[in-house]
């Protein structure tokens, strides 16, 4: 058994270094080209002049960038993100009138009196307290018991599931891509993942742009007669994947001028130093910046809790859930008047397991809850119909509304598509948790 | 030579015209690796020392906050890097990283960094063995262990997360197994234990092991003893030999080495093999090797991070020193394979570093590879505790070159190819030169401009892709 331990603090993701580790563009600056070309701008750009014949004395200057904005600000956008590992639902909105929860998990089940925003049936996790606000002000709602019509504890095969969101269907296309294909934007930035790679529901035919920090979003070494750009597109001609990701990143990293340019924010309630306080930080500033983004995912991991998932006063959980409430509560603060036009849904490729298991966790179950934040949100409440828990060593929370009309809802009603081309052969039931 | 290795340079080149080409230069990879010299790759071990510490005295340090075991686990990071920029035994070095991605530890992790290291010298023992060894030695090392809370798990109520993922990532692959499977699986892993938070120590205990009959797929035990070693030792047997593995393991390979979404027959023809050598891995990449398939998709894969980073110092034929201070280049080398997407391990789920060319072709990735290859083709980061070779490397002061054969020749200490046409257009268009001009030491590109035409060689599909 694994007794509670106090551990140091490790940064959980590059970037959330403690110092003594410089950032990467800040040692580039540090030790720029100054020296060689006697210009103080680093990653900035030297422009040749008019060709490298003859010996005249170059020239350099800043890069000349495109400051179109494309799409009409002022459009819907939908932040999506994925609590990636399966978070334990029945932690963070705990089902306190079931008396099978405090049976079931003697020692992971989060009191009574602990419980936030309660009502009958419902509570939030005390870690979960910087949301508490948007709660009361009606703009944050949990929706329990959702997920897949089947069971699936594979992480892998429920997540790229989930992402396609169409069974049955041998496309590898994710539903976010069809989203993509039904608005219509013209952006290259129109849908834009936060990381280093694009989610399977970003997968198809619509491009996707990839972002892992919005001051990295620009091709080094872009020169002012654009000598470098057009000599990359000259050789990345041609229809294969890298060839099309080349070409998204340099029209990208042109659109995406405008979100450089517009400065982190420092809201009241603060970004924790967390990667997906980072992520939400600089979605903020895509938002903001209105260069045409209307779908971005974001990605918070370690919610695979198989041990240590802990208690009210340790462990993984209280961290996890913690980091979740305050970047979310950040992201909308700092959002400001955008606020009006951000709804963000949290989703998790499955739920835990009802029983705890030996060692302060829970292993993979089925039904989850998802979190809906921002416009167009009727919140304040728990929406759902709870399907009741038993305590065996199998029983998982079951689904009672399938994730899917739950999107569906935010995707109609944010966006006016129909349902039938984002999920397709899908019949929604009626949540009510959108405005 | 190129999907097998890590980039092509002056030294491989010549390994391979000693051994009588590259055919009898890969079956003495496989077969005799130790034939090789390695002094200068073993030598950078010693530049990282806390890489050679016990876990308890990892564990100690970062307690008493003298060194953190991230900072422990990037140095882990940095020495793989290295090692694979430097290595005379590409092969050897390959295969390591591949099973090591598969049968994956994340290198983060407040735990299991403690054996991480210790974790992938097993796989490098084994890398070139037989899988069923491998696979026994790395499912019951701690770091494996600890990373899928086996160490802790007891028949009280079993951990399913090791017993899951073994049979899902490990062998028989998602879909090939139900939840009695899982279940079985947990009970059988009961017992192997690690000393968290105190000693360290790897030890088995008897009374944690869930005795009774267990059923996997056709594995059948009475499961009896309460020392499940035996059992443990007979199911992992199992599930190394089963025809569902050799498939999940051949189609990994095959997803490596010859494109995304492999002919099913290729797989099909090396899971034979795999079976008929009980599992032995040379034999299979021998025939992977020799397959029609992998011969005809040469130049189709991408590089992944890590591989675009180390081929690019390789290209480029800098010299990288010992680590002096906070920003050589032997430490910043982890801060550009992460600018690409990833750090070698650091895939934080359990599947591993994927493959497959799709998760690396995006924007991202196209952006941190410019920058990467434009930050180093100008000598400007980083600039601590590293060479980099000067344009007269490539310009003579004697008579001028005109500038397509100096695209030729760049490409060809490059990239060990002749220039493509449409590399010497690209070259053209990059530097602003005509294709017939001279170029010598009085010329602008000489003087000022080669880091453009370095950058455009380096950002071609011939360098990014094997």
């Amino acid at each position: 058994m694994t007794a509670p331990h106090p551990t140091p603090a490790s940064p959980a993701a590059p970037g959330a270094r403690p110092c003594g580790c410089p950032d990467y563009d800040e040692a580039r600056l540090a030790l720029s080209r100054r020296a060689l070309l006697g210009t103080a701008l680093a990653g900035g750009a030297v422009a040749l002049g008019p060709s490298l014949t003859g010996t005249g004395p170059p020239a350099y200057a800043v890069t000349g960038r495109s400051a179109a904005r494309l799409a009409a600000p002022g459009g819907s956008v939908l932040v999506i993100l994925s609590l990636r590992g399966a978070a334990d639902g029945l932690s963070l909105v705990v089902p306190h009138a079931d008396p099978v929860y405090y049976a079931a998990r003697p020692r992971l089940a989060i009191p009574h009196t602990a419980l936030l925003a309660p009502d009958a049936m419902f509570g939030l996790h005390p870690a979960l307290a910087p949301l508490l606000p948007m709660w009361d002000a009606g703009t944050l709602a949990a929706v329990h018991a959702t997920g897949m019509a089947a069971p699936n504890r594979s992480h892998f095969a429920a997540m790229e599931a989930i992402e396609d969101a169409a069974p049955g269907s041998s496309e590898r296309t994710g539903w976010l891509n069809r989203l993509l294909g039904e608005l219509p934007g013209t952006s290259p930035l129109q849908g834009t993942a936060m990381g280093n790679q694009a989610p399977t529901s970003l997968f198809g035919a619509q491009p996707a742009f990839v972002v892992g920090r919005v001051d990295q979003a620009k091709v080094a070494g872009a020169d002012e007669e654009g000598r470098r750009l057009a000599s990359l597109t000259h050789a990345w001609r041609g229809s294969s994947r890298m060839s099309r990701a080349v070409r998204d990143a340099i029209s990208g990293a042109q659109t995406f001028g405008a979100a450089r340019d517009t400065p982190a924010g420092a809201p009241a309630t603060a970004y924790p130093a967390s990667g997906l306080g980072q992520a939400l930080s600089d979605v903020s500033r895509i938002v903001r910046s209105g260069v045409g983004t209307e779908v971005i995912t974001v990605d918070q991991g370690d919610w695979d809790m198989h041990t240590d998932a802990g208690t009210l006063e340790w462990g993984d959980m209280k961290r996890n859930a913690g980091d979740l409430a305050s970047s979310i509560a950040a992201f909308f603060a700092d959002l400001g008047p955008a606020a009006e036009r951000v709804t963000l849904v949290t989703l998790s490729e499955f739920g835990r397991r009802v029983r705890e298991n030996d060692d302060y966790g829970t292993d993979h179950g089925f039904g989850n809850v998802m979190f809906v934040a921002g416009a167009g949100v009727r919140g304040g409440r728990y929406y759902g119909s709870w399907p009741g828990l038993s305590d065996t060593p199998d029983a998982d929370l079951l689904v009672t509304t399938d994730y899917r009309s739950v999107l569906a809802e935010v995707v109609t009603r944010r966006f006016g598509v129909s349902v039938a081309q984002v999920f397709p052969g899908f019949a929604p039931q009626a949540v009510g948790v959108m405005a | 030579m190129t999907r097998f290795g890590y980039g092509i340079d002056a030294t491989l080149a010549r390994d391979v015209r000693r051994a009588g080409g590259a055919p009898a230069w890969f079956e003495q990879q496989l077969t005799s690796p130790g034939s090789f010299p390695d002094g200068a790759a073993d030598a950078v071990r010693r530049w990282w020392p806390d890489l050679d510490r016990r876990a308890s005295d990892l564990w100690q340090r970062q307690v008493q906050e003298v060194r953190g075991g991230w900072q422990v686990m990037e140095d882990y990071g940095r020495w793989l890097l290295v090692r694979r920029i430097r290595t005379r035994r590409p092969v050897l070095e390959k295969m390591t990283e591949f099973w090591e991605a598969m049968l994956h530890v994340p290198v983060s992790g407040d735990a299991h960094f403690t054996w991480r290291v210790d974790y992938g010298d097993t796989v490098r023992r084994h890398a070139l063995g037989r899988f069923d060894e491998l696979l026994t030695a790395t499912t019951t090392h701690p770091a494996m262990l600890i990373f899928l809370s086996a160490a802790t798990s007891t028949k009280r109520a079993p951990n399913e997360n090791l017993g899951r993922e073994l049979l899902e990532l490990h062998t028989l692959g998602a879909g090939n197994y139900d939840e009695d499977d899982v279940k079985a699986s947990a009970r059988i892993l009961t017992g192997h234990h690690v000393d968290l938070w105190e000693s360290w120590k790897a030890s088995y205990v008897k009374e944690d092991h869930a005795t009774g009959k267990v059923r996997v797929k056709g594995f059948t035990h009475t499961n009896r003893k309460a020392d499940g070693r035996e059992v443990t030792r007979e199911y992992l047997r199992y599930l190394a030999h089963h025809p569902l593995t050799a498939q999940h393991v051949c189609e990994r390979l095959a997803t490596k080495f010859v494109r995304d979404d492999p002919p099913r027959s290729l797989v099909k023809r090396l899971a034979k093999v795999y079976l008929k050598n009980d599992t032995a891995i040379v034999p299979v990449l021998r025939a992977l090797a020799a397959s029609k398939e992998f011969r005809s998709s040469a130049g189709d894969k991408l590089r992944d991070p890590g591989e675009d980073v180390v081929a690019t110092y390789r290209a480029l034929g800098v010299e990288v020193g010992r680590p002096s201070r906070n920003d050589s280049a032997s430490n910043a080398i982890l801060w550009q394979a992460s600018r690409l997407g990833l750090t070698p391990h650091a895939w934080p789920r359990p599947d591993g570093t994927p493959v497959t060319d799709r998760v690396w072709a995006s924007p991202s990735r196209a952006l941190g590879s410019m920058d990467l290859h434009y930050s180093m083709a100008g000598g400007w980061w980083p600039s601590e505790g590293i060479r980099y070779r000067t344009p007269r490397a490539w310009v003579s002061s004697k008579k001028p070159v005109r500038f397509e054969d100096l695209v030729d020749a760049v490409s060809r200490d490059l990239l060990h190819r002749p220039a493509s046409k449409r590399l010497v257009q690209t070259a053209t268009i990059a530097t602003g030169c005509k294709a017939r001009e001279k170029i010598d030491r009085d010329h602008a590109l000489y003087q000022w401009g080669f880091p453009r035409l370095l950058a455009a060689v380096l950002d071609s599909p011939d360098h990014l892709a094997c």
